[in-house]
């Protein structure tokens, strides 16, 4: 524990990082504390109601989802990270050449295949 | 140095193979209008079958570092992909025998396995801490699938969410470990962090870097206390499945375990062919206090289960203790002695494997050692090769197991850790008791039902092929040893 105390040094390049740690920390632990402190207390029935935009909460919050939604979220994940690997590629096009297309076909031709499974199993469509 | 990512795919030929396997597999299963039909099973038998016949062609000679310096291609890493696919292969054949699998769609199955074995082909040549972490994910989300494959079964289900919790949460110890080694060296080549560990004096950060990607590796070879997942989800998952986990992700997890220490936290010694520690952490020391307690909690408790799977699950805890031992010695004869245990290890236990899957088949999924009661008049053979590879497990002359820990125990007595030789020595003792329990039922208990059980001539072909080298490495070891140290050779950057 000396020697790290020792080690702390201002001009350490991660010292900015650790003062936005320590910042980041007081602050939010800081108004928590705060409004626990401070804030007036007046509870009543409609405070403690579910918030619907204004609206007569008409179910209770927490509803189970259906397990659809995260096979569509898994879907959307893998083709948005696909585009996201084809937007440097474009830029670099040219001077990948012949070899970066390949590599790309191969690449976006494995997705495929996934792409295929998925639909084949149905789990594109929402019954 | 290091090959550029064209160059290199003239090593990756295992991997191509094992890829492009995985992807007619799932075009084959969008296309075929039968998704129980075996022709699954063969197509990823011919799959693994070429990558083991392309692992050796490219020689390895003193090594190489491709893609850039993400993976090794050295004997080291073709070791392992030779060791894992064959274990993989054998658990194809115990597939296609299990009745466990019977009415259920093979194609995901086939597809699992596969991307582990793609995993486990990654993960013992990765020599980059992003590589290796991706192929130790690779590793594990296709086992986290393969151990709910029975989708309705309570157990099944149970096994995969324990796999997935304790698997994330190790996952996620080992990367923050990872980012401490980043951290500190600003590179992620391990060879580099290695050289660049030595130069420095950062004990504290080490340490806890040492001991964090040791929770990570250690939850691969499931070493106490990072196995707590292990007896469940050996229990739960498919049978086949088990015995894959209890063979091939372990190898894979000794491969790394041994590449990552030996590069990042030791370094060749000049003066003698031993590998000196690089800093002042005493990782060694931890690690042989965990093989200390793995084996001797492995051990103990497998004394008390009544169920096989479950017994194996603790046998198989108890043996990455033993080779542990091998691992904390700095020594390459330490090393040569996992490399040969591990290859006797996968033929006795997916053996024993093989013979519960026979014995499960024939009384309607039984995995009671009752089960066994009376098997030696019931299917002789089977009996008798399970007796072969149990005594083979519990380390007894003739047979390979014994060899094994003659390799492991005279080399800890060489280098002097005796208080380990001795826990080891009077772990075995405890394991000849539980092992003895089944051979004892299989041969004096009066079997329930004594109806012949019938074994068909593949799994008798296969079980063969497992009896023989129990055997025939009990007595002539020498190709196989040489083989071993041969394959200590890492690639030196």
């Amino acid at each position: 524990m000396a020697g790290f105390i020792e080690t702390v040094r201002f001009s350490d390049p991660y010292f900015p990082i650790f003062v936005l740690l320590v910042i980041a920390l007081v602050t939010a632990v800081g108004m928590v504390f705060l409004s626990q402190a401070t804030g007036p207390r007046k509870y009543d029935k409609i405070k403690y109601s579910v918030y619907e935009c204004g609206v007569d909460p008409l179910a209770p919050a927490s509803e189970r989802v259906s397990v659809k939604f995260y096979l569509i979220a898994i879907l959307f994940i893998l083709f948005d990270l696909e585009a996201t690997f084809l937007y440097p590629w474009a830029v670099l096009f040219r001077s990948l050449g012949l070899f970066g297309f390949i590599e790309m076909i191969i690449f976006v031709g494995i997705l495929m295949v996934g792409l295929v499974y998925a639909w084949k199993k149905g789990a594109l469509e929402w019954q | 140095m290091s090959l550029g990512n064209l160059a290199s795919v003239g090593y990756f030929l295992p991997e191509l193979t094992v890829t492009a396997t995985i992807l007619l597999l799932i075009l084959m299963h969008v296309v075929t209008k039968s998704p129980r039909s075996n022709a699954f099973g063969f197509l990823s038998l011919v799959g693994v079958g070429a990558a083991i016949l392309l692992s050796g062609i490219v020689p390895a000679g003193a090594g190489k570092s491709i893609f850039e310096g993400m993976a090794a291609y050295d004997g080291f890493a073709v070791f392992f992909k030779v060791l894992t696919a064959l274990a993989t292969l054998v658990v194809i054949f115990m597939t296609m025998d299990s009745r466990e699998m019977d009415g259920r769609s093979q194609a995901e199955y086939y597809i699992f396995l596969l991307s582990t074995l793609l995993g486990m082909f990654l993960l013992s040549s990765a020599t980059d801490i992003v590589m290796l972490y991706l192929s130790l994910e690779l590793v594990s989300i296709p086992s986290y699938l393969l151990a709910g494959y029975f989708k309705g079964r309570e157990r099944s289900t149970e096994a995969a969410m324990k796999y997935v919790v304790f698997g994330a949460t190790a996952s996620g110890v080992m990367i923050y470990g990872f980012s401490f080694l980043f951290g500190l060296t600003g590179t992620t080549q391990i060879a580099e962090i290695g050289r660049s560990l030595a130069a420095g004096k950062a004990t504290l950060p080490m340490l806890l870097a040492s001991v964090m990607v040791a929770v990570g590796f250690g939850y691969k070879i499931a070493a106490v206390p990072f196995h707590m997942w292990s007896p469940d989800v050996y229990e739960g998952a498919p049978t086949p499945a088990t015995a894959f986990f209890s063979v091939g992700p372990k190898a894979a997890g000794f491969a790394v375990l041994v590449r990552f220490y030996y590069t990042v936290f030791a370094a060749p010694d000049p003066g003698s062919a031993l590998w000196r520690l690089t800093s002042a952490v005493d990782w060694p020391l931890l690690f042989a206090a965990l093989s200390a307690v793995t084996m001797t909690v492995g051990n103990l408790v497998a004394v008390k289960q009544d169920n096989v799977k479950r017994l194996l699950a603790y046998s198989s805890i108890a043996h990455a203790g033993y080779m542990l031992m091998g691992f904390v010695l700095l020594s390459p004869a330490g090393l040569k002695a996992i490399l040969f245990y591990l290859v006797v290890y996968l033929f006795m236990n997916l053996g024993a494997f093989y013979v519960v899957i026979l014995v499960s088949n024939a009384t309607n999924g039984g995995e009671d050692i009752s089960d066994f009661a009376g098997l030696g008049s019931r299917a002789p053979f089977a009996a008798v090769s399970l007796a072969v590879f149990l005594f083979a497990l519990t380390g007894i002359p003739p047979f390979s197991g014994f060899i094994g820990k003659v390799y492991l125990f005279a080399e800890v007595i060489n280098r002097g850790v005796y208080w380990l030789v001795v826990v080891a020595g009077l772990n075995s003792v405890v394991a000849l008791y539980y092992y003895a329990r089944i051979v004892r039922s299989m041969f004096l208990d009066e079997p329930t039902d004594t109806a012949a059980i019938a074994v068909p001539g593949v799994p008798r072909a296969m079980l063969l092929l497992m009896v023989a080298p129990t055997l025939i490495l009990g007595v002539y070891w020498e190709p196989v040893a040489r083989i071993a140290s041969d394959s200590i050779r890492m690639i030196a950057f």
